[in-house]
C-alpha cells in the first residue's frame, strides 16, 4: 500500500509533558515504522523554534506564535494561514490530524487544510461537561471546526458520546481508538517497593480535577485504619498545597512522601515502589496514569467517572464512587486483597504485566489510526458551497459568523495562490526513514555488543 | 494482523474473521451496513429505535445527528464477520470484530436529560424575587436619600438619627432572635460574618457570646463612627476637583455594579464570597465620590453614616430576617417599596411610577416568565460530566 503524507498538529507538544505530547509523539513514531511520512506542527516553545528532527526521522515545526494561556496559542483564525499553507505545501501533506479540542492551533490548522482541500481528522483527549459558561464556549468552537471535517478519533466510547453530543456529529464519523503504553517500559519490579508495608501511589497533577479533595479526605482515614500503609504521591499542581497541610494536620510527615513533579520517563520508577495506584479523579477520558500503574504490577483503585471502566477488566480494578467513604471502603478492598494476594495468581504483578501489556499498544492505534486515515483518503472533497451550509447549520447567529470567517479564509486562499503560486514553494526532501533504521540498527548492534563485552552475561536481556 | 491480537484473545474462535479480513479489505459503506444488519441493528437504525426510549433522545430533532455527509462516511475498521455472534461490548482493552465506528444500540445509553429538573411554583417564585426587590429598593432610598441631601429638603441631624434607631433596632431584632433560637450554631455564621475581625465572638466553642458580641458592638460602633466624623472633611473635599458630569456617570455605573454584583443568595455559606465584595466595595466608592457633592461636613458624615449601614450591615441583616421570620420580611418588603416610592414622589412622579411599575413586573410579571421559559430548558448529563466529590467535613475526629 501506498505511503501517506500525515501532519500531525497540536498546540501541545515536547518539551510540554503530558497524555496528548505522548499519544503524538509515539503515534507518528509507530506511523513512520509503517512506511508513513510524518510531520507534526506545534508552536515555539521558548528557545525551541524552526525546525527539528526527532528520533526515527520525526519532522517537528516548531512555528513562533503567540502563547495566551496554559500552552494554548492565541486563536486568530486565520493569521496563521499562511505559515500553515507553505508546510503543507513544502511537505505535501495529504492527511492533517489534529490532536487535542482545546488547541486552537489545531483547530485553524483544520481549518486551512479544508480550505485548501485536505482532509482532516482530529482526535479528541478530552471530557467536557455543558453546564458552565467555558465549556459552552469550547464546545461552539468545537462545533464550528467538527462542522467540516472527515473523521474524528476519541479515546474512549464514553469520550466518543461526548464528543458527538457536544459537535452534534453523525456518530458514524467517529471512531474510538484508545492510547496505549510502552509495555516494555513498564516492567514490574518486585524488589522496589518496601516489604515492610503497604505503599499506595498517587500519580497525576494536584488539580482540582483529580480530585484532590477526595485524597485529602481519605488519606488520614487509611492511615489511621492500617498503621501499615504509606502513601507515596507524585505530582505537581495548585492544590498540593492541601496535601502539605493534610500531612501537618495528621502529623503524618513519615506516611505521606510528597516528590512533586515526576517526569514522564521517570513515572515507571515510582510506581514500582508501590503495591496499590490510586486515582480520585472527577473526570477522565481514558486514564493512562491506571493503565501505567496495572502494567506495572500494581492493583488500582479508581473513581468510577467517564471512560475509566472501559479501560481495564474489572478483577484488576476496585472501583469507587467519588465520595469519601466509598473511596475508603474501596482502598480497604484493594488493602485485603493485597494482602490476600497469592491466592490470586491472576493479580501477580508479572501475570498483571503481561496481561496490560497485550492490551495496549502503540503500533495497535498506528494502525486503527493508519485505516482511518485511508478512509477518509477515498472520500471526495466537498465544494465549497457545501462546507458553507455545513457552517451555517451551526447555530442562528455562530452559522452565519463561521460561514463569513469560512468565506474569508477562502478569498485568503485565493490571494496566497496568486501571491505566492505552489509552483514557487520548494519541496522538502523526504527524510530517509530507510537508511536512519538501517543506521540506527548497526549503531545499536555494535552498542550493544560492546556493553555486553564489558558487563558480561548479567545484563543477557538487555 | 498478528500485531491486532494479543495472544490471549486468540482463545476465541478468529479464524473465520482471518479469513473474512484475508478477502475483505475493501472499505464499502453497503457491505458494512448489510452485514452488521445480519445479527445485530445498524448504526442508523440503532439511532432511530433509541427515539422511543424513556430518555426521549430523539437525534434528528435535537441534535441534527442526520449526517451532514451526503453519502454515509465508509467503515473504518473491516467488516464484521457474519457468524460471529459476539455482542459488542463497551470497552477498550478487548480487540472486537466491530468497526472503530461501529455505533452501537447501547450508544447514549446513560444520557440523562433534566436530572435535576424541579418546576417552579408560582407564589414560591414570588416569595424569592422579594430579595431582588428589596435589593433595588434600598438603592433606590439610597439614591433619593442623597437628592434630598443635595438639595437640603432632608436635614442631616434626622438622618443620622433615624440611622442609629434603625440600626439599634437591626441589633435588637437579631440579638432576641439569637437569644430565643435553639439552633444557635447555624446563626453563629452570621456573628462571624457581621463581625469578621472578632475571633472571641465567631469561635464556635464560645457559645454564651451574647454578651460579648453586644459590648464589642458597641465598642466598634463608637470607634468606627468618631472616626468617621473625623474623616468626613477629607471624604467631603476628596473628590471636590472632579466634575460633577463625571461623579453622575462614575457613581451610576458603580450603583449598577453594586446590584449586579450584589450576593442575592441566602445561604449563608456564601455570603463572605468574593462577588458580595464586590458589590460593597462599589457601593462605597460611589457614596465616597457623591459625598464630595455635599455642602458641608455634617452632611458628609452624616450620608456617609447612613450609606455604611445600610450597604454593609442592611443586607445581612435582610437575609437573617428572610430564614428566620419570613412573614416580617415580607412586610418589610412592602414597607422598602413603599418608601422608595414616597421618597422618590416629590422628586421624580415618572421615576417613581416607573419604579413601581418595574417592581410589579419582577413581583408579578417575571414568575409567570420565568415558569413558561422552563419548557425549554434542555440539560444534558451523562458519564462524562464532572462528579462532585462528597467529603464529610469534621475536622476534630483524629
Amino acid at each position: 500500500m501506498d505511503s501517506l503524507n500525515i501532519c500531525l498538529v497540536s498546540d501541545f507538544f515536547y518539551p510540554n509533558t503530558g497524555g496528548v505530547e505522548t499519544h503524538q509523539y509515539s503515534l507518528s513514531q509507530c506511523l513512520i515504522r509503517r512506511g508513513h511520512k510524518v510531520v507534526l506542527i506545534t508552536h515555539a516553545y521558548g528557545e525551541r523554534t524552526g525546525i527539528r528532527y526527532l528520533s526515527d526521522g520525526l519532522k517537528v515545526y516548531y512555528v513562533p506564535c503567540l502563547v495566551i494561556y496554559n500552552q494554548a496559542t492565541l486563536p486568530t483564525v486565520v493569521a496563521n494561514f499562511p505559515i500553515f499553507r507553505q508546510i503543507f505545501i513544502r511537505e505535501e501533506i495529504q492527511v492533517v490530524h489534529g490532536h487535542g479540542s482545546l488547541s486552537p492551533f489545531c483547530h485553524e490548522a483544520i481549518f486551512h487544510a479544508r480550505t485548501m482541500g485536505l482532509k482532516t481528522c482530529l482526535t479528541d483527549h478530552s471530557l467536557f461537561g455543558f453546564a458552565d459558561t467555558g465549556s459552552i464556549l469550547t464546545n461552539k468552537l468545537l462545533k464550528f471546526t467538527l462542522s467540516d471535517i472527515d473523521h474524528v478519533i476519541c479515546v474512549s466510547h464514553t469520550s466518543k458520546e461526548n464528543t458527538v453530543l457536544r459537535a452534534a456529529l453523525n456518530p458514524l464519523i467517529v471512531s474510538t481508538i484508545p492510547n496505549a503504553i510502552v509495555g516494555r517500559n513498564l516492567r514490574p519490579d518486585p524488589t522496589a517497593a518496601d516489604p515492610n508495608c503497604i505503599t499506595i501511589v498517587v500519580a497525576c497533577r494536584l488539580v482540582y480535577r483529580k480530585g484532590i479533595d477526595l485524597l485529602v479526605a481519605t488519606i488520614p482515614r487509611i492511615c489511621q485504619r492500617y498503621p501499615e500503609v504509606k502513601f507515596i504521591i507524585g505530582g505537581d499542581g495548585p492544590r498540593r498545597i492541601d496535601l502539605e497541610q493534610m500531612r501537618e494536620t495528621h502529623v503524618l510527615q513519615d506516611r505521606v512522601e510528597l516528590l512533586g513533579a515526576v517526569k514522564a520517563s521517570d513515572i515507571r520508577k515510582v510506581l514500582v515502589r508501590g503495591n496499590i495506584f490510586l486515582n480520585t479523579s472527577l473526570t477522565e477520558a481514558f486514564g493512562i496514569g491506571m493503565v501505567e500503574a496495572a502494567c506495572c504490577g500494581l492493583l488500582v483503585v479508581t473513581t468510577k467517572v467517564g471512560g475509566v471502566p472501559e479501560v481495564l477488566p474489572e478483577y484488576m480494578i476496585n472501583f469507587a464512587a467519588p465520595e469519601e467513604d466509598d473511596l475508603v471502603q474501596g482502598i480497604s478492598r484493594a488493602i485485603d486483597t493485597f494482602k490476600t494476594r497469592d491466592q490470586h495468581p491472576e493479580l501477580n504483578p508479572m501475570a498483571l504485566h503481561q496481561t496490560v501489556k497485550q492490551m495496549y499498544s502503540w503500533m495497535d492505534v498506528a494502525i486503527r489510526t493508519e485505516r482511518v486515515y485511508r478512509s477518509i483518503s477515498a472520500l471526495e472533497s466537498p465544494p465549497l458551497i457545501e462546507r458553507l451550509r455545513r457552517y451555517y447549520g451551526c447555530g442562528l447567529w455562530a452559522g452565519k459568523l463561521f460561514c463569513i470567517l469560512a468565506a474569508v479564509d477562502y478569498l485568503l486562499y485565493l490571494f496566497l495562490e496568486w501571491w505566492w503560486p505552489r509552483s514557487g514553494i520548494e519541496r522538502a526532501p523526504t527524510f530517509d526513514y530507510t537508511r536512519y533504521a538501517e543506521v540506527r540498527f548497526i549503531r545499536w548492534n555494535r552498542l550493544a555488543r560492546e556493553f555486553y563485552q564489558t558487563y558480561g552475561p548479567t545484563y543477557k536481556d538487555f | 494482523m498478528s500485531n491486532r491480537k494479543p495472544s490471549w484473545a486468540t482463545k476465541r474462535d478468529t479464524t473465520s474473521t482471518r479469513q473474512h479480513h484475508a478477502k475483505g479489505k475493501r472499505l464499502v459503506t453497503h457491505e458494512h451496513n448489510e452485514v452488521i444488519g445480519t445479527d445485530c441493528p445498524s448504526p442508523k437504525q440503532s439511532l432511530r429505535s433509541r427515539s422511543n426510549l424513556t430518555v426521549g433522545f430523539e437525534p434528528s430533532a435535537n441534535l441534527a445527528i442526520t449526517p451532514h455527509h451526503s453519502t454515509d462516511p465508509p467503515s473504518v475498521r473491516d467488516s464484521p464477520p457474519t457468524g460471529s455472534a459476539e455482542r459488542w461490548r463497551k470497552l477498550l482493552y478487548i480487540q472486537q470484530d466491530y468497526p472503530d465506528n461501529y455505533v452501537d444500540a447501547s450508544f447514549l445509553e446513560n444520557l440523562q436529560k433534566n436530572v435535576n429538573f424541579q418546576s417552579y411554583d408560582y407564589f414560591a417564585v414570588i416569595r424569592e424575587s422579594t430579595v431582588i426587590t428589596d435589593h433595588i429598593s434600598s438603592v433606590v432610598i439610597f439614591v433619593a436619600v442623597f437628592i434630598q441631601l443635595y438639595h437640603r429638603h432632608l436635614d442631616p441631624h434626622i438622618l443620622v438619627m433615624v440611622g442609629t434607631v434603625l440600626t439599634f433596632l437591626g441589633v435588637a431584632v437579631w440579638e432576641w432572635r439569637l437569644a430565643n433560637d435553639s439552633t444557635a450554631p447555624v446563626g453563629e455564621d452570621e456573628v462571624r460574618e457581621k463581625h469578621p475581625a472578632d475571633d472571641r465572638t465567631s469561635h464556635p466553642s464560645s457559645q454564651e457570646g451574647a454578651p460579648p458580641l453586644r459590648q464589642s458592638f458597641m465598642r466598634l460602633a463608637i470607634v468606627f463612627f468618631l472616626t468617621l466624623l473625623g474623616l468626613s472633611p477629607i471624604l467631603h473635599t476628596l473628590t471636590e476637583d472632579t466634575s460633577s458630569d463625571t461623579i453622575w456617570a462614575m457613581s451610576t455605573c458603580l450603583i449598577v455594579t453594586n446590584i449586579l454584583f450584589h450576593d442575592y443568595s441566602s445561604d449563608p455559606t456564601h455570603t463572605i464570597a468574593f462577588p458580595g465584595s464586590i458589590a460593597l466595595n462599589a457601593a462605597i466608592f460611589a457614596c465616597v465620590l457623591l459625598a464630595s457633592r455635599l455642602s458641608s461636613n455634617l452632611h458628609v458624615f452624616a450620608f456617609m453614616s447612613f450609606a455604611l449601614g445600610w450597604f454593609a450591615l442592611f443586607p445581612i441583616f435582610r437575609r437573617h430576617l428572610k430564614r428566620r421570620l419570613p412573614k416580617a420580611h415580607l412586610t418589610q418588603t412592602g414597607l422598602l417599596v413603599g418608601t422608595a416610592f414616597a421618597l422618590f414622589w416629590p422628586i421624580t412622579r415618572t421615576l417613581a411610577i416607573l419604579y413601581i411599575l418595574g417592581v410589579f413586573c419582577l413581583t408579578f410579571l417575571c414568575p409567570i416568565w420565568l415558569i413558561w421559559i422552563q419548557r425549554y430548558k434542555n440539560e444534558i448529563h451523562g458519564p462524562w460530566d464532572e462528579a462532585r466529590p462528597k467529603v464529610r467535613r469534621y475536622p476534630s475526629l483524629y
